[in-house]
């Protein structure tokens, strides 16, 4: 079976669980429950049978063949259980692992959702895992670096605000050689999209900037970006459990577009970017919904298209697969707009087995990859699924509109050696959409 | 022997009664309170339609992508529930003691049909003894109460089928058939029985979480 | 309207009973071992095990209208008894208004006694037993 035979070492949760003490446990574990361990914690825990059902949703448990320790209730167990039973008094020791557990072995992907006949939302239950974890201060190291990097620059990368803007100017002066009269307006007040993505892009996707910049443009958008944080919509706060902070982020993410007083929210093709200005940010600050409209760049390309707004010039000239990500298909039921461009632009899609609001996950949400390369082999082992999925296939290029999934599907593929290449939906796009103004 | 049938049949009977609705009710209040405090978009995102199509969902026999997968499993667990909750509710003896009691009946099942529902039920638990003791999915997450909370619910419909055939010791197997009917009843609402309460609640929230928030399947 | 039925009942119930005197007198009251009602269709159980001499004796009964009562507008007559007629003259299998039904004026009769004594069958299986079949002809009516 594939328990790593080595012990893993990571200072997040070595040094954090050496600080601990039984009683600082036991006060915060309390604390923890007592403020914000609700009615669904209470229901979802007493009313779990036990029954294992949920098992076979988890790329985890298939992929370790069957190990029950990988399935989504035997990670509660190991968890949450021992926790609530013991009312906190648990071991420096046992908060180790089970931060180990929540963080990089669930990818809060909800496909067991689909599987536990009571529904039991055992995503959430990680998460509750991690938010006591992270109240402990023992979080994985590079995880917790990158929630150190949102408090301290809003953004995920450490990018400055010289930087940010740099880096917008660069692309545009890139683009323009291209298609001259094209601008990335900055903080336009009045227009009526904005456009936010997630901090890797400046740091180092830049090209991605470039592309949706085309994109906006051929397609006649009246879009913005804002020159000041707020423009990085990603979160890895509502992974480590850091509730507070990802409050800050959202709040500022909706203020910017507030600011510029825009229709609407176009966000860059991320995956769990969206599920927490969606699903989750906008609840801790109170909103039902998004204040305002927010759609994921899947829906908004399948507009564009829809709409006559951008046109096929010419087909991309080869088969594809499509990695649905979790977070806009479990999250939003994106998966038909999806394929709905893919189709337009592709010559063919291959799709793999289960697909859409079934699939896999590609074991990097949920902010594993985020817990960096000490946990890596986690990663290639626990989605040995992914890659059986993959293969079978046949096919040489997989689209997923989302970064977490091409940072762990492109792992997947060398590690397995698929000999496969990802691509975003707005690769597809520029490459083969009508370009009127390019030169 | 008056003297002890008498009693299980009579204040035992209240005590188990008001265990089963006043716990249940207990539970539900005290959840919804706490809901309301704390999980409010609970009841913000919850919608009717949404939560009639995820119970739909789950309690018609593969009407979900888990219990296709798993066909055996689903024809045991809807026979089991079935017969679980029909027999008790439809056997015309028990039919016959509310008519006594309280004056009202209604329909009843034949007793050769209960007969062989009851021994479903009991084939039922023995299945999901044999899956937590073998199959490492449920075996791994399984704790002595697991197995409490099956001899309690196997109890009743054990102990009634012998009653009902009389084989040996009548009385002593009806006695105790009551006695066990009635701890299964008061079980229900404190241990995970209580699924019972539950399962269309948790549905009826998760459901609307995929299909009002989520604009996706929860089966 | 209600008067009517009543005496047409009472009526009837003495005929039958006439009738019964004078066409069936090889039966007498030591042959009834058990209660099997012609008035049930399909039985679920066993009739009930009823000798009705030495139950008698053993409860020391000895005016029949304890059992054999008549009920007029809906009150016991006192010094009438109903052992002429067939329980379902009565009570009618499936209607229990006005009166009982008669499978519960049966286990009302039958258990209300041994309740209210602290004696005798008061469970199922202790009226209903299983595996003794009872020749037909030595039944109640």
């Amino acid at each position: 079976m594939a328990e790593p035979a080595k012990r893993i070492e990571d200072a997040g949760l070595d040094e954090g669980a050496a600080k601990l003490t039984p009683e600082k446990i036991e006060k915060v574990i309390n604390g923890v429950l007592a403020a914000e361990g609700g009615a669904r914690l209470k229901v979802y825990v007493d009313t779990c049978v036990h029954c294992g059902l949920c098992s076979d949703a988890c790329h985890y448990y298939l992929s370790h063949d069957k190990d029950p320790t990988y399935s989504p209730v035997g990670k509660v167990k190991q968890t949450l259980w021992p926790i609530l039973k013991n009312k906190g008094r648990v071991s420096p020791e046992f908060i180790k692992k089970a931060s180990e557990i929540a963080s990089t072995e669930c990818n809060l992907c909800r496909r067991c959702v689909h599987y536990c006949p009571m529904g039991v939302d055992i995503a959430y239950l990680m998460v509750m895992v991690r938010r006591i974890c992270h109240r402990l201060g023992v979080t994985p190291l590079y995880i917790q670096d990158t929630a150190h990097s949102h408090s301290a620059t809003m953004n995920q990368m450490w990018v400055k605000e010289d930087e940010w803007i740099d880096s917008l100017q660069w692309q545009e002066d890139e683009a323009r050689d291209e298609i001259p009269t094209l601008r990335i307006p900055l903080e336009k007040e009045g227009a009526d999209v904005m456009y936010s993505i997630i901090g890797p892009e400046p740091k180092f996707r830049a090209q991605l900037i470039y592309q949706a910049a085309v994109i906006m443009d051929l397609a006649g958008v009246d879009w913005t970006m804002p020159a000041s944080t707020g423009w990085d919509n990603s979160d890895m706060c509502m992974f480590t459990g850091e509730f507070e902070m990802m409050g800050r982020l959202k709040r500022d993410h909706f203020e910017a577009a507030q600011r510029l007083k825009v229709k609407k929210i176009v966000m860059g093709e991320c995956g769990h970017a969206y599920r927490s200005v969606y699903d989750v940010g906008n609840r801790w600050l109170g909103w039902k919904w998004p204040p305002v409209p927010v759609i994921h760049a899947a829906q908004f390309f399948y507009e564009l298209l829809r709409d006559g707004k951008i046109k096929v010039a010419k087909k991309f000239d080869e088969v594809v697969t499509i990695q649905d990500p979790c977070n806009i298909v479990r999250g939003m039921g994106l998966h038909e707009k999806v394929r709905y461009v893919v189709k337009a632009f592709c010559k063919d899609v291959v799709e793999m087995e289960p697909n859409r609001d079934h699939n896999f996950c590609c074991c990097a949400g949920g902010g594993v990859i985020n817990c960096g390369p000490p946990w890596k082999m986690k990663r290639m082992h626990g989605n040995r699924v992914k890659a059986e999925q993959l293969a079978a296939t046949g096919v040489k290029t997989v689209i997923s509109p989302c970064h977490n999934c091409h940072g762990g599907i492109e792992d997947i593929i060398h590690h397995y050696k698929l000999g496969m290449h990802l691509k975003f939906l707005g690769d597809i796009i520029y490459d083969c959409m009508e370009k009127p103004g390019a030169v | 022997m008056h003297g002890l049938y008498n009693f299980v049949r009579g204040p035992l009977a209240w005590v188990a009664f008001i265990l089963f609705i006043g716990g249940s009710l207990y539970r539900l209040i005290s959840m919804y309170k706490l809901a309301r405090k704390k999980d409010v978009f609970v009841f913000e995102y919850t919608t009717l339609y949404f939560a009639l199509r995820s119970i739909l969902h789950w309690i018609i026999p593969f009407g979900n992508i888990n219990s296709r997968n798993r066909p055996i499993f689903t024809i045991v667990t809807f026979a089991f529930h079935i017969c679980l909750l029909a027999v008790p509710i439809f056997l015309l003896a028990h039919i016959i003691l509310w008519d006594e009691s309280f004056n009202i009946n209604w329909w009843s099942l034949p007793d050769g049909v209960a007969d062989i529902m009851a021994l479903i039920v009991v084939a039922g638990c023995g299945y999901f003894l044999w899956r937590r003791l073998t199959q490492p999915e449920a075996k791994f997450v399984t704790s002595a109460g697991d197995y409490v909370i099956l001899a309690i619910v196997a109890a009743p419909f054990i102990t009634g089928f012998l009653a009902y055939h009389q084989w040996l010791g009548y009385k002593f197997w009806l006695i105790l058939h009551i006695l066990s009917g009635e701890i299964w009843l008061a079980a229900i609402p404190f241990t995970r029985l209580s699924h019972m309460l539950f399962f269309p609640l948790n549905r009826a929230y998760i459901g609307s979480e995929f299909g009002a928030v989520r604009h996706v399947r929860d089966y | 309207m209600r008067k009517r039925t009543l005496a047409l009942n009472i009526g009837m119930g003495i005929l039958v009973s006439i009738l019964a005197f004078v066409l069936i007198p090889a039966y007498s009251q030591e042959d009834i071992v058990t209660l099997e009602d012609d008035a049930f269709g399909d039985r679920q159980r066993p009739a009930a095990v009823f000798a009705h001499e030495e139950h008698n004796e053993k409860a020391e009964i000895e005016e029949c209208n304890v059992c054999h009562h008549l009920y007029q507008h809906g009150e016991k007559v006192e010094d009438e008894s109903s052992e002429s007629m067939g329980c379902a003259d009565c009570h009618n299998v499936k209607e229990g208004y006005p009166t009982m039904p008669l499978m519960k004026a049966y286990h009302d009769m039958c258990q209300g006694c041994h309740k209210e004594k602290g004696e005798g069958p008061i469970t199922c299986g202790e009226c209903h037993p299983r595996g003794e079949p009872v020749a037909s002809h030595e039944t109640a009516h």
